[in-house]
């Protein structure tokens, strides 16, 4: 019998299959493997970007030149425009305003062919690094209420480009999502006067049949409600709200554990393409974060969501997350 | 300048990014690399590869199960959820759990081996709608029921598999999917504050404003959505106030034929027979319970949301629920309302 199961802050049902659930070989995905060619994001041509806004670089090097470690550039098609008012004005039943924020792209390292899995922890620490350096740097722009950090990688996965980047978008208002997550999170504590994604992590810890790694400060695991098969959540042990208060030591757990989460993810799926996104809570508002956790999400692009999903938010999941996590595990 | 769009009914943001500068024809769904067509199990004369069928028109009262039909309705091979047993609602620690419990169908179109719906006839079209909205009222009956959702995956791109064959599906849930109750909790919020239906309110501004309408047929609209999630979203609305799908009369019946199969058609011509989805949104069962609220009769407005899959979500749209779309639905409107069928 499938299982249905809620999740404990948006409340979303999800079907999961026990009965005959798929193995990681049933799932027949588009595999992606860079072609190389021409890169802007490659050194040597950084005059194809626009100028850099933030940068790693060896002393001694010039801004938008060869020799450094992670770059921020302004995304050369933004779906966001930095300058302006935001103008919220009605039309009829219809609201609207106008389209500001911000929308960078972080070029992760001068590797055109380097996964996180490839890197070296050091690398990874640089590039978690500047994501924190430009979200603290986004979040003085009171204009912004969210910064969502998120990363394609692969094809399928909506990258347009191969060189690996992770992109930042500040919006003028919390997307849909954050607010449902938030709202969620804001009646359990009412309730409990407790966090729930404190309360997920130690039952996790507890039951331990989704925990893929665990280090000194971040779990990895399967969470109970998946929506993907082999969806995977990554969350700091210690409560926070903000991700850009990270500190270092954890900085460094973290690309450890995102780093070995990847390599196994990887392991499992050759090739694969995936979408990792980290929600974090949101800013110039309502500061008082003691019930939102951030955490970041990776959801592998294994299946198509189809009708069924897109009519009702009601997703299927033919791996459970118990399963998904043995084989990660390995 | 990009615009940031909300949808009226369920609150949703959607940033409409024409800074691409792409023109609607650049949408078009590129060259399939030779259509897979896997061996067809939903063939007339193919009757002993499916389960046996719940519904079937056989207008020369063939046997059961053999050839002879217009169209069949069989259980999914393999179904998402499964109609025997109990909910069993229980917990796990912080985690709340129940039985896969529903039913799963897939509604053979035509006894032709015809892959998209557009090509069907209109009489034959008609069929499916009548069949959708017997097997509703049919599965209504049971009562741990609560919703049925009718969709259809068109092409591998919309999660549809490798045999061409029309068909669509329906799955009755045992609870009311998120997506249902954000519209039914939005469209009474609107109802609460205005006493009127915030579709019936979208339908006037649409047919005042023009700019989003694809086409105006026999009682029914084809728009646009004002803040559409992808390119080409179309829904389609009757134009009379109803909640529920399945309380359309026959005619009404017969003019959403035309109107779908219209918009589909101005889709395949329009963007090289694109992959798609489509899906019904109508009331869930109203039965005199716990959470049950009485306006829904009023609130709610039934309606056919179509999506083709031109442009693939990634990572910020489901981090989000913000949507990016890359064309004005002024324009998409625009470029069907031109495209001849």
């Amino acid at each position: 019998m499938a299982e249905l199961r809620r999740d404990p802050v948006v409340g979303r049902w999800v079907i999961v299959d026990t009965d005959h659930p798929s193995k990681p070989e049933d799932f027949k995905y588009e595999e992606y493997i860079p072609k190389g060619g021409l890169c802007p994001f490659c050194y040597g041509n950084e005059s194809m970007t626009p100028p850099e806004i933030s940068c790693f670089r060896d002393s001694g090097t010039k801004a938008n030149t060869p020799g450094w470690q992670v770059r921020v550039v302004a995304n050369k098609f933004p779906v966001l425009q930095i300058e302006g008012e935001l103008d919220r004005r009605g039309f009829g039943i219809y609201d609207m305003s106008n389209g500001i924020g911000a929308h960078e792209v972080l070029i992760e390292s001068p590797y055109h062919n380097k996964d996180i899995s490839e890197l070296l922890l050091q690398e990874i620490e640089s590039y978690l690094k500047m994501c924190c350096v430009r979200y603290s740097d986004l979040r003085m722009d009171k204009r912004f209420k969210y910064i969502m950090i998120f990363r394609n990688y692969g094809a399928a996965a909506g990258a347009s480009l191969e060189h690996p980047h992770t992109q930042l978008v500040a919006l003028p208002m919390a997307p849909k999502n954050a607010l449902e997550e938030i709202r969620g999170a804001h009646d359990y504590y009412n309730y409990r006067e407790r966090c729930i994604f404190c309360d997920i992590i130690r039952q996790e810890i507890g039951d331990k049949a989704r925990i893929i790694l665990e280090n000194k400060y971040f779990i990895s695991f399967c969470p109970f409600v998946s929506r993907f098969p082999f969806e995977i959540m990554i969350m700091p042990k210690q409560h926070s709200g903000y991700f850009c208060h990270i500190s270092n030591e954890e900085v460094s757990a973290l690309a450890q554990i995102l780093k070995e989460t990847i390599t196994k993810l990887k392991k499992v799926f050759v090739n694969l393409s995936y979408n990792y996104i980290i929600h974090s809570a949101p800013i110039n508002g309502d500061e008082d974060v003691e019930y939102y956790h951030w955490h970041i999400e990776i959801m592998p692009k294994l299946t198509q969501v189809a009708g069924f999903e897109w009519g009702t938010g009601f997703y299927l999941d033919p791996t459970s997350p118990e399963l998904a996590a043995q084989y990660l595990k390995g | 300048m990009p615009e940031l769009r909300k949808d009226p009914v369920i609150g949703r943001w959607v940033i409409i990014s024409t800074e691409r500068a792409r023109r609607p024809d650049q949408f078009s769904s590129q060259v399939k690399a030779e259509k897979e067509d896997l061996p067809c199990p939903f063939c007339e004369g193919k009757e002993e590869n499916t389960p046996p069928e719940i519904y079937a028109i056989r207008p020369r009262n063939s046997a059961r199960n053999a050839p002879g039909w217009d169209l069949r309705v069989v259980p999914s091979i393999s179904p998402f959820l499964r109609i025997e047993g109990d909910l069993d609602r229980r917990g796990n620690g912080i985690y709340d759990v129940m039985n896969g419990v529903g039913a799963h169908e897939i509604v053979v179109e035509t006894n032709q081996h015809i892959a998209n719906m557009a090509d069907l006839s209109e009489e034959q079209i008609t069929k499916v709608l009548n069949c959708y909205s017997d097997r509703i009222v049919d599965l209504e009956k049971d009562t741990r029921f609560k919703y049925v959702l009718v969709f259809k995956n068109y092409g591998k791109g919309a999660g549809g598999s490798g045999i061409n064959h029309t068909r669509s599906q329906l799955i009755a849930t045992p609870i009311n999917p998120k997506r249902v109750k954000e519209e039914l909790t939005g469209a009474r919020l609107y109802y609460d504050y205005h006493e009127r239906c915030v579709f019936c309110d979208l339908i006037k501004q649409e047919l005042v404003q023009k700019e989003r309408v694809i086409v105006e047929i026999d009682g029914f609209l084809a728009v646009s959505p004002f803040a559409a999630r992808f390119p080409f979203e179309t829904w389609i609305l009757p134009k009379k106030h109803s909640c529920d799908y399945t309380r359309m009369d026959a005619e009404s019946r017969r003019n959403l034929a035309r109107v779908l199969k219209t918009v589909l058609l101005k889709l395949k011509k329009g963007l090289n027979d694109p992959d798609y989805n489509y899906v019904i949104h109508t009331a869930p069962f109203r039965r005199q319970k716990a959470g049950y609220w009485k306006t829904i009769d009023q609130d709610f407005h039934w309606h056919i949301e179509i999506m083709p899959r031109l442009t693939k979500v990634a990572g910020f749209e489901w981090g989000t629920g913000f949507y990016i779309c890359p064309l004005a639905p002024e324009e998409t409107a625009k470029f069907l309302r031109e495209v001849a069928v």
